[in-house]
């Protein structure tokens, strides 16, 4: 056989893991994004004094911030969620662990090493990193629930062993010092999950990205076309855990305040997760719209005080209507093969029901 | 089949036990550059076992695979198909969310050290390759609207795009009717004209005849016979073994019917 000339391919050669339906799909979520991203640039700057004395209105108060905040964060965790359990269809129930790696080594850096903040916070994406490594190596040689269930366990023992050590502040947690600015983390995590979503869209058109698809679709078949899966397994939990280190990180700093019940809430696990399940496992936006959606309905709902009860009620029938019509996401839903139509309905439920 | 070259695959005294259960013992054979190889036996020889064996799926219990100079044995999947060892699985194994071209393109982008093509390069392969199997007019469907002897041809082109030297085909004909079986032959010889060593394990006899150069009987995990097929499939302990017992199966299904 003679090698391929380069040039001899067709117009739809480009390399993606995505067909030309959902390329044209995500060209219009790309240029959503754009204008979303440009709104949230401009908007918080309202609050900057110049800008009060210049006699603009205010469109972000501290409550704005405080959600907002909070919805990119989710942003962060779900991209990085999506990642590992998404494209590489390793279904870890237990990321929260680097939220809380990353949290907690920023809170002991800058509270025991007095390091300043912008050196914890890369450190925290690091430590969560190589924690990843640590408990990859062997976790990863598990599959379907027993990887679920294990990386659970080790979200769990992780935070109680942290809240019985002294060194950690124990149940008491660790106090940091306050920085006062909105702006700040709000940026931060703005940053944040820009970068996940660039990451991700580098690791879909890059081999890796094609390695780790071929590795959820069928392991044994990407090993025997060359794919080092442990490598590329590990790798690519590696990322996830970085991303979800540096919400940690952020975090920390923000909430000023971080323990066991902060740090390594299994909420922010299973949140993450069902926002990437709302918004489309796999794809590149679907974790970004679900927990856009998802955070703000929670948000809004949970702002009710009395109401708050009746928010997780509402979010599980939300869930179950989610999962049963829209299994592959809101991002397929709008302009995909989805549509609001019994015909459509009839499919899913067969492609997908037991 | 002169010996005047080293072989491509080598296997000597391989051994290969689950538990108390030894799969083969002392299996040893060469495989000639340009040869096509036909492994034959009764379900349960151990024909797909080997195969494991020598792609790095299951560590040997004994004895030494070598490929093209270098130790397979030991080695995992990834690591044998960077050598240039390609195959396909019996059950097929495609990427049910990728498109036909995009399954080719990812033999491509990884496989053998000679394939790992750069993305353009390696879906402008994923088409020649598709071509040389038949499935160019399909290149574009998703996976799942594939018939069997398409998906079988998908699993051919997938291995092919990581450019081996050697072809490790596990009864990519089973299931097919006449027609799409001479299809298929015809596809074999043009990939072993393409310069690919191949061994493949079939139970049809017409197979075997049609474009093996060598065949090798495996029973009750030891190596019965080996040579020309004709020779072979004329051998009385093959009869016996393998061909009389297949032979028995038919009459008796003809009888039922």
């Amino acid at each position: 056989m003679t090698t391929a000339e380069p040039g001899t391919q067709a117009p739809e050669g480009s390399f993606s893991v995505v067909t030309r339906a959902s390329q044209r799909r995500e060209r219009i979520l790309f240029i959503a994004a754009g204008v979303a991203l440009l709104i949230l640039v401009l908007v918080p700057l309202t609050s900057l004094d110049a800008a009060q004395s210049a006699g603009l209105p205010l469109l972000a108060d501290r409550y704005w911030f405080r959600i907002a905040t909070t919805i990119l964060m989710f942003v962060i965790v779900a991209g990085a969620w999506n990642i590992i359990g998404g494209l590489t269809g390793y279904p870890a129930f237990g990321n929260v662990v680097f939220f809380g790696v990353g949290a907690y080594t920023v809170g002991t850096l800058v509270t025991k090493a007095n390091l300043p903040y912008a050196l914890a916070l890369p450190a925290g994406v690091l430590v969560a990193a190589a924690g990843a490594a640590l408990i990859g190596l062997p976790l990863l040689r598990l599959r379907g629930h027993y990887f679920a269930v294990a990386s659970l366990g080790v979200a769990v023992a992780t935070g109680e062993v942290i809240n019985n050590l002294q060194f950690f502040g124990g149940a008491s947690g660790i106090f940091m010092p306050i920085i006062r600015s909105d702006l700040l983390f709000y940026f931060l995590m703005l940053g944040g999950a820009v970068g996940t979503v660039a990451i991700t869209w580098a690791v879909l058109h890059s081999r890796f990205g094609f390695g780790l698809i071929a590795i959820r679709e069928d392991e044994a078949a990407a090993a025997v076309i060359g794919v080092n899966t442990t490598l590329y397994k590990v790798a690519a939990y590696m990322l996830s855990a970085a991303l979800t280190g540096f919400a940690g990180a952020v975090y920390a700093e923000w909430n000023v305040f971080i323990d066991q019940s902060t740090a390594f809430n299994l909420d922010i696990s299973i949140d993450s997760i069902l926002m990437a399940l709302i918004g489309g496992i796999g794809t590149l936006f679907g974790p970004l719209i679900g927990a856009a959606v998802l955070e703000y309905l929670i948000q809004s709902f949970a702002g009710g005080g009395s109401l708050a009860a009746y928010t997780q009620v509402g979010l599980g029938v939300l869930l179950t209507v989610a999962v049963i019509f829209l299994p592959r996401g809101i991002v397929d839903f709008f302009g995909g093969r989805s549509s609001f139509s019994l015909r459509y309905l009839r499919r899913t439920m067969r492609e997908t029901g037991v | 089949m002169t010996a005047s070259a080293s072989p491509l695959l080598s296997l000597q005294g391989v051994t290969k036990r689950f538990g108390g259960v030894t799969a083969f013992a002392d299996v040893t054979f060469d495989v000639d550059a340009g040869d096509v190889l036909g492994v034959i036996g009764p379900n349960g020889a151990g024909k797909t076992t080997l195969l494991n064996c020598i792609s790095g799926v299951y560590r040997l219990d004994g004895g030494d695979i070598t490929f093209n100079g270098q130790r397979l044995s030991g080695r995992p999947p990834h690591e044998v198909a960077r050598l240039g060892v390609g195959r396909t699985f019996q059950v097929v194994k495609p990427f049910t969310s990728m498109t036909v071209r995009e399954n080719a393109a990812v033999g491509a982008l990884f496989g053998s050290s000679e394939a790992r093509m750069p993305t353009g390069r390696a879906f402008a392969y994923a088409d020649e390759v598709l071509e040389l199997v038949g499935l160019a007019p399909k290149r574009m469907s998703p996976v799942g609207s594939l018939t069997v002897p398409d998906r079988k041809r998908l699993e051919v082109a997938r291995a092919l795009c990581t450019k081996p030297r050697l072809l490790l085909l596990d009864e990519v004909m089973a299931g097919l009717n006449a027609v799409e079986v001479d299809e298929a032959l015809e596809m074999v010889r043009r990939v072993q004209k393409s310069g690919v060593t191949i061994m493949l394990i079939e139970h049809v006899m017409r197979v075997i005849v049609g474009v093996c150069t060598r065949a090798l009987v495996l029973h009750l995990g030891r190596v019965l016979a080996m040579g020309e097929p004709q020779e072979v499939l004329r051998d009385q302990r093959v009869i016996e073994a393998y061909l009389g017992q297949e032979y028995a199966r038919r009459q008796a299904r003809h009888r039922r019917e």
